[in-house]
């Protein structure tokens, strides 16, 4: 436009289609993804055998870390990046106009600031961020991280909530899943006026109400799942997820994997030579 | 809401204290004043200012310079009066003296505009907010040097939707108490020229937030038969920097605005109009 519109920064001159595709992000993939999440955990509240089953499923996906990076990981660091950005562009005024809508503003930047210390922290603290041997032996496990164990499922999480005193981690997931959870569904809200979805105030109260059950739903399941780790008895359920792992791999429904398993170094030398996975 | 007329009246006050947060000139610093001044039943914000100016003494006696402040119609209809008023953005002339001190006993506490540069004391430039409103085109185009004959009629249906946005006065409430409108204030160079330094002061404004009033007045002229003409130009502004996208629906706009325009469905229907603009440019291209 002006003569030196070449020397505006990128994200000036696209900030039309970087906060759409931030907003996009956040519903799909990243928030669809984080549903999903939830209620596939909230599944441990019926049982170590039926969460065991769904980390089954999850872990038949072909090419897991590279569809973990395209739609889960990448999605959410960009949205990440972008929220940060959008943040600082802004400068709350909560304390002068105490308007409910303003603080739901104000909310959606700090749950924004909670969500990406939670997300970092437990993806360390349950995935390990990288599948590299050299970073989860020399950098992940010693610091107690990377805990999670897909054919342990129940198990090996319910051993990485129980450290420190079995109290912290909890609470860290607790509020880190609230935060999420508020975030998400006020996201939806204003993503519905941001797409022009809901027009007047009120076709906006209907949704907010709907977000809110929405809201209310999510964290439920997000309860749920802490309430149910921390019931888990981890010992009997190992027993029953190495039983299904048996199972599973004498049926060819899934290759051995060490790395998926809680013991599975200890067994090295058991191991049978890996079949040839045919496509 | 009307006091029943049995209800007693409260005791006023003799004196009214008000605190002015001065500034002497364009980027310098900014400093609290007191000053006192006699009750007067009905007083507005507008006529304790020119008592103000007339004593030229602060409270404790001190002759200072009289304060400078903005007006123009005095029936909140013109926006030049608007400052922030006990925290709350609003028109001097309408902001009656008799419910301040209800809320406030103490003192009367006025502030300048925080998100305009300051010219002095409670007067600030709000070119920005014209400037915006250029941005966007919020105009109908007829100017040429042919008859178009008669325009079209517009249904009942589209003036009704059509005259609350109609009712800006551009006053800016809606920017100070926006978050995402941010102050932008240039400070001018020594020998730089006028028009160099205004041509900065644009460049600059064209990058910042356009701001609810011109995303309102810009769906109020892309509903009108003659002015949706140049109903693209303005979507390009709108879906360009600063545009609708930089809005984080934090509806202080609509809270704040006097005259009660629905802003926030303003902005929910230019998402909608840029969802639509923005992908029929990509796929019809
Ligand atoms: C659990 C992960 C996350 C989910 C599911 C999520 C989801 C969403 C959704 C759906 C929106 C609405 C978009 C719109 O208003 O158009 C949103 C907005 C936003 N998100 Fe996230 N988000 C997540 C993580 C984050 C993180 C880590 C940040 C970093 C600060 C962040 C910052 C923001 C900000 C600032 C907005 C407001 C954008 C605006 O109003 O223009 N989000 N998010
Ligand atoms: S809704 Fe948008 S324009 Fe209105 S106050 Fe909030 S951020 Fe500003
Ligand atoms: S939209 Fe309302 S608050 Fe904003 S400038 Fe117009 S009249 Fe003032
Ligand atoms: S003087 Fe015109 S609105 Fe107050």
């Amino acid at each position: 436009m002006t003569s030196n519109s070449s020397a505006l920064s990128f994200f000036h001159r696209n900030e039309f289609l970087i906060r759409r595709l931030h907003s996009l992000s956040g519903l799909v993939p990243v928030g669809a993804y984080m549903c999903v999440h939830l209620i596939t955990n909230a599944s441990l509240l019926a049982g170590a055998s039926v969460f065991q089953n769904n980390v089954f499923t999850i872990h038949s996906i072909p090419f897991l870390p590279l569809v973990e990076w395209a739609f889960i990981f990448g999605p959410i660091l960009f949205h990440a990046a972008v929220g940060v950005w959008i943040a600082q562009t802004g400068k709350s005024n909560v304390q002068q106009y105490r308007y409910t809508h303003n603080r739901r503003y104000s909310w959606q930047r700090m749950t924004g600031y909670i969500a990406i210390i939670f997300i970092f922290t437990h993806v360390f603290h349950l995935h390990g961020w990288f599948h590299m041997d050299w970073w989860l032996k020399s950098v992940a496990e010693p610091l107690g991280m990377a805990q999670f164990r897909p054919y342990n499922a129940a198990s090996s999480l319910a051993d990485a909530m129980n450290d420190f005193g079995g109290i912290v981690w909890p609470i860290f997931y607790l509020v880190g899943v609230l935060a999420c959870t508020f975030h998400l569904a006020n996201g939806i809200w204003t993503a519905g006026i941001t797409w022009g979805l809901w027009l007047t105030p009120k076709s906006q109260n209907r949704a907010s109400v709907f977000c809110a059950i929405f809201g209310v739903f999510i964290g439920a399941a997000g309860i749920a799942s802490l309430v149910a780790v921390k019931t888990t008895d981890s010992k009997a359920a190992k027993v029953i997820e190495d039983e299904m792992y048996k199972v599973r791999v004498e049926g060819h429904m899934v290759k051995p994997d060490d790395h998926k398993r809680t013991d599975g170094h200890q067994h090295k030398e058991e191991r049978k030579p890996e079949p040839v996975a045919a496509p | 809401m009307i006091a029943p007329g049995s209800e007693a009246p409260k005791r006023k006050p003799s004196k009214i204290n008000v605190r002015v947060l001065r500034q002497d000139g364009p980027g310098l610093p900014q400093y609290w004043e007191r000053h006192q001044v006699d009750y007067e039943p009905d007083m507005n914000v507008i006529s304790v200012l020119q008592k103000i100016a007339a004593q030229a003494k602060t409270s404790d006696g001190k002759k200072v310079s009289p304060v400078a402040w903005d007006c123009g119609c005095l029936e909140e209809v013109c926006g030049s009066c608007t400052m922030v008023i006990n925290g709350r953005v609003r028109q001097s002339c309408s902001a009656l003296v008799d419910r301040l001190v209800e809320d406030n006993p103490e003192e009367i506490e006025l502030q300048p505009m925080t998100k305009f540069p300051v010219l002095r004391d409670l007067m600030i430039d709000r070119s920005r907010l014209f400037h915006n409103l250029k941005r966007v085109k919020a105009w109908v185009p007829v100017d040429g040097s042919y008859d178009m004959g008669a325009g079209p009629r517009i249904s009942r249906a589209d003036q009704e939707q059509n005259y609350p946005l109609s009712q800006c006065m551009s006053c800016g409430c809606c920017l100070e108490a926006c978050p995402q409108f941010t102050k932008i204030e240039l400070q001018r160079q020594p020998g730089e020229t006028d028009e160099s330094y205004d041509l900065r002061k644009k460049e600059a404004y064209d990058q910042g937030f356009i701001g609810a009033h011109a995303i309102s007045q810009a769906m109020l002229f892309n509903a009108h038969p003659v002015g949706k003409n140049i109903a693209d130009e303005r979507m390009e502004a709108l879906t360009g920097t600063g545009g609708i996208a930089a809005c984080g629906n934090a509806q202080n706009c609509v809270a704040v605005c006097p005259k009660e325009i629905p802003l926030t469905t303003s902005i929910a229907r230019a998402g909608r109009a840029a969802t639509v603009y923005s992908f029929r440019k990509f796929f019809d291209r």
